[in-house]
């Protein structure tokens, strides 16, 4: 009896840390400028720059639906890339060279504690940034919001952040140094976002360009988003299977690389 | 608290007792550590125990195994073989219980830079079931006016302070600083070491490692010197290498014409000119120096900068550590030549 109780309070007590650190977690997120421009202002940015250059298109490959029902959930996918993986991936490298994470280790915060507080505050950061292209897509842009797309969207939403959550603190062991974070993240996803349907259609792409798309997951993501808010899938249901199958083993991959990289006692570390 | 009794009711009486009556006397024991990497093994069965409420100095050249030493004390680093006890326990489980009663300041450490300096104490300081209240710490460390600065901000002796800041919001038992006034100027570590002392007076224990000699000399009750992975020497700073049954060495400067040679006998081991100085070894300085002075007023002998030394803790740990030192380098020479 007295086990359970003082493990229950226990429980309560760590769950009270890990909401205390996403609020300093947030703090730091929101402070940091150069962190915020690159990972927050960035999306929103070509969101506006993009449906401004092509208003009016529409995409003959896709049944002439409106460019904008493409544009927008394309850019939700990179946003939910920049703010999770790039912020992260970079972020804790910078932690990691900087001894934050040694020193994190070194008091009585649980890893457990003080990882799910980084990957609550980033998802945050998530909803924040879902938030605020979906209300851009539908006051500006056209998009249709329906209440029936919310589960299909909230499903796509969940396994896109918290598998690029996991891969963004898991490519942190690929990171030699902090300087070359920005280069590394870059290099991985600026490239496949020009073959994952984010900035335009990539239905007429050659087929190797495809395949290549097909295996990584930023398309997965970018299509089951899109397939959403796809104006013809109206009635039928909303859930992209083959997308949000890739998906999920990208989570499992990205899972294995983060536990592997909080496993690194970070007093070993070179 | 609650974690402590916790462990004593899994424990037989007996043992419970024992394990008490230890932790009421050793923060710290250390027996027959050993670490490797790979073929080096750069800790070679290091052993010394550290009281309650006592200041104990690690010293030693870079590359003495210091610093993996203290590592593995803190809990960063893996033993390849000897018992450590940290409070009671092994630090290698990692147990969440030690890190509530042990304040760590690393040499470089870095802090969530976009937060304040009061933030970042708030954050520590909720991770522990026991903490110090922020103004008290703030006033502790000095850095009271810097209390809304954010991290990014700061100047490093500023930053230092707020390392030893976080080490102390835990109001923790025993408190490990790795070569805390390193970088500091004279003024900076004078105001460390009032603040390390204060501690001290509040009966905690602390685990110094350092380069500086007066810093060992000023802060600690007892010093161990590390060479090649072992300890060489410990005891008190003014003990150390028998450093208190040295001759003590009695420096001068006579006026022309007068020479080393009119000086009458005194109660010396030797005596020696050192150009126009006048260097005399003695293991009774009192007699030795009365009987100068005596002389000297006799004869109207002006004797230039007079002054009586014991050699100081770092005449001794050069002593010490000369050879380890010198072997040091002749090793990684060979090695060098090996890989080339």
């Amino acid at each position: 009896m007295t086990t359970t109780t003082s493990a229950r309070s226990s429980l309560r007590r760590d769950l009270g840390l890990v909401a205390w650190q996403v609020r300093y977690e947030q703090r730091s997120y929101w402070r940091n400028r150069g962190r915020g421009v690159f990972t927050f202002v960035f999306p929103l940015m070509f969101l506006v720059i993009f449906a401004s250059l092509d208003k009016g298109a529409r995409i003959s490959s896709r049944g002439n639906i409106a460019y904008d029902d493409f544009f927008v959930p394309g850019i939700l996918a990179y946003g939910i890339i920049t703010t999770t993986f790039m912020n992260l991936a970079m972020n804790t490298a910078i932690l990691r060279d900087q001894g934050v994470l040694k020193r994190m280790q070194g008091t009585p915060l649980p890893t457990s504690a003080y990882v799910a507080a980084r990957i609550i505050s980033a998802a945050l950061v998530t909803l924040a940034m879902t938030i605020v292209v979906l209300g851009l897509g539908a006051s500006a842009y056209g998009l249709q919001l329906r209440a029936a797309q919310l589960p299909a969207l909230l499903l796509t939403l969940v396994l896109g952040t918290a598998t690029f959550t996991s891969m963004g603190i898991g490519l942190t062991r690929f990171i030699s140094t902090a300087e070359s974070g920005p280069v590394v993240v870059n290099l991985l996803v600026f490239p496949l976002t020009f073959i994952s349907n984010i900035w335009f259609p990539t239905d007429s792409l050659p087929r190797f360009l495809r395949t290549i798309a097909g295996i990584f997951p930023i398309r997965p993501l970018a299509s089951g988003l899109q397939y959403v808010f796809d104006p013809r899938h109206a009635r039928s249901s909303l859930l992209d299977g083959r997308s949000l199958e890739t998906l999920a083993i990208w989570l499992v991959i990205g899972m294995y690389l983060m536990v592997r990289f909080l496993r690194q006692p970070q007093g070993e570390v070179a | 608290m609650s974690c402590q009794i916790s462990v004593e009711r899994h424990l037989p009486a007996a043992v419970a007792v024992h394990s008490l009556a230890l932790m009421s006397e050793l923060a710290i024991e250390v027996r027959d550590l050993r670490r490797s990497y790979g073929e080096k093994e750069a800790v070679r069965g290091v052993s010394f125990e550290v009281r309650r409420g006592e200041v104990f100095c690690l010293l030693g050249p870079n590359g003495a195994g210091k610093t993996t030493t203290v590592e593995i004390l803190e809990g960063y680093r893996t033993r390849s073989g000897g018992e450590v006890r940290v409070l009671g326990r092994d630090p290698a489980t990692g147990s969440r219980e030690l890190r509530e009663q042990v304040g760590i300041v690393l040499q470089t450490c870095g802090v969530q830079e976009d937060l304040s300096v009061e933030e970042l104490l708030e954050m520590y300081g909720r991770y522990h079931l026991r903490c110090r209240p922020v103004d008290e710490v703030l006033a502790l460390v000095e850095l009271s006016e810097k209390r809304g600065e954010r991290a990014r901000k700061l100047s490093g002796g500023q930053r230092r302070r707020l390392d030893l800041a976080l080490a102390l919001i835990g109001d923790p038992e025993l408190i490990f600083l790795d070569e805390p006034t390193t970088g500091f100027d004279p003024a900076a570590r004078r105001q460390a070491w009032s603040t390390l002392q204060g501690l001290r007076s509040l009966g905690k224990t602390i685990f110094l490692t350092t380069h500086y000699m007066d810093e060992a000399q000023r802060l600690a009750d007892r010093v161990a010197i590390m060479a090649r992975g072992q300890i060489i020497a410990s005891g008190r700073p003014d003990e150390l290498g028998g450093r208190d049954l040295r001759p003590a060495e009695i420096r001068f400067s006579l006026p022309a014409p007068w020479s080393l040679s009119d000086v009458p006998e005194l109660p010396e081991i030797s005596r020696e000119a050192l150009g126009d100085r006048a260097l005399v070894m003695t293991r009774d300085p009192v007699h030795a120096v009365h009987l100068l002075t005596g002389w000297a007023l006799e004869n109207d002998v002006d004797l230039g900068r007079l002054a009586v030394t014991q050699p100081t803790l770092e005449d001794i740990y050069l002593e010490l550590t000369g050879d380890a030192s010198t072997d040091q380098v002749g090793s990684d020479q060979a090695l060098q030549g090996v890989s080339a």
